[in-house]
């Protein structure tokens, strides 16, 4: 088995430094926190530039060539609701360390993204939602089918390029819903399909010393129920350390002594 | 329907380790599929073939290798010997008798001997110590740096002196390193991991993840090799990478079918020709394993698996 | 071989019609897949989709029994690439080869019993004789070729692409289960006829892989899925290309036309030379050769071919061991000190090698210990002080008048209880390593101690 892959999410708008240096073209904060994500053991790192109505295709297309030209081709997930600015993005892309991940198709508003990945070869995560949360795994399977379906129709390789992703939901809240998404990573590992997510929802709203160790333990648990992949704070060391120990005991990496500092 | 038969080509490759200098030098591993797929994809670098002397001269080794070698009476003498047998790649120089157990020769003594055969000799040279750990790490050390210059292989780092080893050739002397586990996939990547934490490049390693005569708990090569490869080419684990050199020489010609006198088996018939099948058989075992060097003795034997590797790559 | 989740949803209608009692289709294969619905449930599942899935369901490789009784062999059988994946099912067959018009043919077959020892509880020999037809001896004459081979009661195979000359052979030996070694593209549906007739596996080659494969499909077409396949003799790099790529296919890639034991001639690969035909076998017992042809087998050969098939066959779940016993090394009588260790079989190998290489008569004493290793067995309570000295009791002291016991280094502990258990003896402390033994044991006899 593949090692987990984890998307280090911390390039995002949401983050005011990051949305500052995406607004003022500033590459060094950018560069920086890529830097950091990347020696914790990132694999792939999410560049967030929200809705950028503005210059969403110009932007994008500078943060991939910034973040490949200084980090050997890092391979990159192109989180934007702007369609125009994710195909700008994978215009530059350079696929030697991996190909590029369209973020996100669901199975309502967004499911041209999936066609979107299949017309440029790309991954693409696949929230398994319609208009609004499912109510049940019923529901969540109606919506996987759906998109399978569409990328099937484009002939995409699809328990390899879609990553199917559960939606997290938050515990303070919606605590009885946990071994619900839980029991649906199972499904799309049964199905042999991949999957990811944004796992760290789960803990919102906890208290910031609270957050991973209750991450840790999701992790774990979706790990041991076939998550692929999830969309992460790769800085966040006791989770990472988690991730590497459950990639050992999953046998998806050999052990070494060493294996948490590699 | 015609056979479609699918590559099984990996995205990830054996790192290529080069030894020895100049036109004789030859590089190891570098390959992206599994041992001899050819199918898969082209082979770029064959397996190589070293060609084991020891400091213990001649005395004894069985008739074939004695005739081959007859009239040699020095070290350098040997050596030249060595590296112009038909299908050697390069030449092994093994310290047995630096064994403290042994004949415990001293360093100044072996590096003097390995400066002889260094200087002999074109091919490529790689060293092997007495297994001793203490002795090896003082000899290794002074060898390597006898040595500058040659890009000599050190067999090998251990888990018990691999900073002093390692240090002493990769970083010092900048010779290549052997890391050296025995048959234990877990040690063979920490070791590696280790030696790269003491800053030597790993495109400067080669692994000797152990070997066993054919019979000799030979399973646990096998497997050893095949997650070995599995782990470098299909999990692309950077840490696993790096080429594979398997002594072949001493394991098959120490155990009993190689060992036992005609007298003692008189239905088992000749005793050099069991030697030689041991090692032949036993080195394309580990060839078919993952090996990309085996290490060998008799002129017979290294014949014989250079033809089979040019055969199959 | 399990099926995906996806796999069964491709054949679905997709139409989450929901007659099977799941809210989807993708549940309903979901289900199927984990077992816990029957594919019948789907009522728009197609002919072709149901068969696509009870063909994907069937096991990757056949497994083909040839031969009867004693001389009768499994084939094949295999769901893994990798030994350490699970564990190799059907051991390689080694053959030797003889023509129908050899000279000293009674010799060879002779020379093909010479092989015959017993390996840890396994019996080495040449199990099946390889019968080449000339091409120009008649039928008469090739039969009683095979009639005198079959006298030797090992496993014929018959390699002859005629269908005349092969029908005469295979009246004279069909009862003994022969592989008849000789469809090809060009006579394959007599020769099917007659193998599927007389009950017999049949061999198959092409011109090269892609031959060899369509003409499996065709054999297959006809009923007759009995088949082992010749990689052929065209070259080394050739054969090995077709060995591996036929397993590759069947196993990983579920392609079933290749899903069958293969036969690899090294004889015709490497004729007249011995040490290259060791080399192959030798790599073609790692890498998927089934019955593997020799043009002889001699001792040399065999130890170390024999040696390597008893360890790459071995289960990874059961440890090999040896009879527990007093082995008596170099000359070793009722005087000569004894040592002991486990009952595994590599550390056996290991122990008994380096005593031997140090020419002191000794007798090793192996006890039961649950074909462990030493630190394995004593953690396991399996090497105790009482084991030990309840089996010295009663099967050394019997025997040996020697009073000295040389135990493993890495048992030392034992040594106080044993000496307590056993008055009399003198129990010595071994090195911890076995390499150290050679140096221990002769240091020991300059000194007198033995």
């Amino acid at each position: 088995m593949a090692k987990f892959v984890v998307i280090g999410e911390r390039l995002s708008t949401t983050a005011p430094a990051i949305n500052r240096a995406f607004t003022e073209r500033d590459p060094e904060p950018i560069l920086k926190r890529a830097k950091q994500q990347l020696d914790a053991g990132a694999t792939y790192l999410d560049v967030n530039i929200g809705p950028a109505e503005n210059d969403g295709p110009e932007l994008m297309k500078w943060a991939v060539e910034l973040l490949q030209g200084n980090f050997d081709n890092v391979p990159l997930a192109l989180d934007t609701s702007n369609v125009a600015a994710i195909e700008a993005g994978i215009s530059v892309y350079n696929r030697a360390k991996g190909k590029p991940i369209v973020n996100s198709a669901d199975a309502a508003g967004r499911i041209e993204y999936i066609d979107l990945a299949a017309a440029n070869d790309a991954i693409v995560i696949a929230l398994c939602n319609g208009e609004g949360i499912a109510k049940d795994n019923d529901e969540r399977m109606m919506y996987m089918q759906t998109m399978m379906e569409r990328g099937m129709e484009h002939g995409m390789a699809v328990d390899e390029d879609m990553w199917f992703d559960p939606l997290f939901l938050v515990i303070k809240g919606m605590q009885d819903k946990q071994m619900q998404v839980l029991e649906f990573i199972k499904m799309i590992s049964d199905m042999g399909m991949q999957s990811t997510g944004g796992l760290s929802n789960n803990s919102n709203g906890m208290p910031k010393h609270i957050r991973p160790i209750m991450d840790s333990a999701m992790v774990a648990m979706a790990m041991m129920n076939g998550l692929t992949s999830a969309i992460v704070n790769p800085n966040d060391l006791r989770l990472m350390e988690t991730i590497k120990s459950c990639d050992i005991i999953k046998n998806n990496n050999l052990y070494a002594d060493s294996y948490l500092e590699i | 329907m015609p056979f479609n038969g699918k590559s099984g080509k990996f995205n990830a490759a054996i790192r290529t380790v080069e030894i020895g200098t100049g036109d004789k030098a030859v590089k190891l591993g570098g390959e992206n599929v599994l041992p001899f797929y050819t199918f898969d994809a082209p082979i770029e670098n064959a397996p190589k073939i070293g060609v084991m002397i020891t400091d213990m001269g001649l005395e004894n080794e069985v008739a074939g290798i004695k005739d081959y070698y007859n009239g040699c009476t020095s070290f350098a003498e040997i050596a030249k010997k060595a590296e112009e047998m038909p299908g050697a790649d390069f030449v092994v120089l093994r310290f047995e008798g630096a064994d403290p157990n042994g004949e415990n020769k001293s360093v100044e003594d072996c590096v003097a001997i390995a400066k002889e055969v260094g200087d002999a000799i074109t091919a490529p040279l790689v060293i092997e110590g007495c297994k001793n750990v203490e002795k090896d790490a003082e000899l290794f050390a002074k060898v390597a740096e006898a040595l500058q210059g040659k890009n000599v292989l050190i067999l090998s780092a251990r888990e018990e002196n691999y900073k002093g080893v390692a240090a002493a050739a990769g970083l010092a002397y900048n010779q290549k390193v052997g890391a050296e586990s025995a048959v234990d996939i877990n040690l063979a990547k920490q070791l590696n991991v280790l030696i790269g934490q003491l800053g030597v490049d790993q495109g400067n390693v080669v692994m000797n993840v152990g070997s066993a005569a054919a019979g000799y708990g030979f399973e646990y090569v096998v497997s050893t090799m095949d997650r070995i490869k599995a782990a470098a080419l299909s999990q692309n684990d950077a840490q696993l990478q790096m080429p594979i050199i398997t002594p072949v020489a001493e394991e098959a010609w120490s155990v009993k079918e190689a060992m036992a006198s005609e007298a003692d088996m008189p239905e088992w018939g000749s005793q050099e020709e069991r030697g030689i099948d041991m090692e032949v058989e036993t080195a394309a075992a580990v060839l078919a394993s993952g090996s990309n060097a085996v290490i060998l003795k008799h002129p017979t034997s290294v014949a014989t698996i250079s033809k089979l590797i040019k055969e199959l790559v | 071989m399990a099926l995906k989740g996806l796999d069964i949803f491709k054949l679905t209608p997709k139409t989450n019609c929901k007659e099977c009692g799941s809210p989807t289709c993708m549940a309903f294969a979901m289900k199927v897949a984990q077992g816990a619905v029957d594919i019948t449930k789907c009522p728009h599942m197609s002919d072709d989709a149901l068969a696509t899935l009870s063909e994907a369901t069937a096991p990757p490789m056949k497994t083909i029994k040839v031969g009867t009784g004693d001389a009768e062999y499994t084939l094949g059988g295999e769901t893994v690439l990798f030994r350490h994946e699970k564990t190799y099912v059907s051991k390689s067959r080694y053959a030797v080869s003889v023509s129908c018009c050899e000279e000293n043919m009674d010799a060879k077959f002779e020379a093909a019993k010479a092989v015959d020892y017993d390996r840890i509880g396994e019996r080495m020999h040449v199990e099946m004789l390889y019968l080449d037809y000339c091409g120009d001896c008649d039928a008469a004459g090739y039969a009683e070729f095979v009639k005198k081979a079959a006298e030797s009661g090992k496993t014929l195979v018959l390699g002859c692409t005629n269908v005349d000359v092969a029908k005469a052979a295979l009246d004279v030996c069909k009862d003994s289960k022969p592989i008849l070694d000789g469809a090809d593209a060009s006579n394959y549906e007599a020769m099917s006829k007659l193998a599927t007739e007389a009950g017999v596996v049949l061999g198959v080659r092409g011109a090269d892989i892609n031959e060899l494969y369509d003409t499996v499909a065709a054999i297959e077409k006809l009923g007759n899925k009995n088949l082992v396949l010749n990689v052929g003799t065209a070259s080394i790099k050739d054969a090995f290309a077709t060995t591996v790529q036929i397993r590759r296919a069947a196993l990983k890639n579920t392609d079933r036309t290749f899903g069958y034991p293969s036969i690899v001639n090294v004889g015709k690969l490497a004729p007249g030379d011995a040490a290259m035909q060791a080399a192959l076998a030798s790599l073609f017992t790692v890498k998927y050769g089934s019955i593997i042809v020799m043009e002889g087998m001699n001792y040399a050969q065999a130890l170390p071919l024999y040696g390597l098939r008893q360890n790459v066959f071995t289960d990874p779940q059961k440890p090999m061991k040896v009879e527990p016993g007093i082995y008596a090394l170099n000359g070793g009588d009722e005087n000569s000190v004894c040592l002991t260790t486990v009952d595994f079989a590599l550390t056996y190998f290991v122990v008994s090698g380096e005593l031997e290489r140090s020419g002191v008569p000794c007798n090793l004493v192996i006890s039961d210990a649950g074909g462990l290793s030493v630190l394995t067995a004593w953690a396991a309570g399996k090497l105790s002080s009482t084991s030990v000295s309840k089996f010295i009791i009663e099967n050394v002291e019997p025997k040996v008048k020697s009073r000295k016991l040389i135990i493993p280094g890495k048992v030392a502990v034992l040594k106080g209880d044993i000496e307590a258990k056993l008055p009399g003896w003198e129990v010595i402390v071994a090195p911890n390593e076995a390499v150290q033994l050679v140096k221990f044991l002769k240091d020991m006899q300059a000194n007198g101690e033995i």
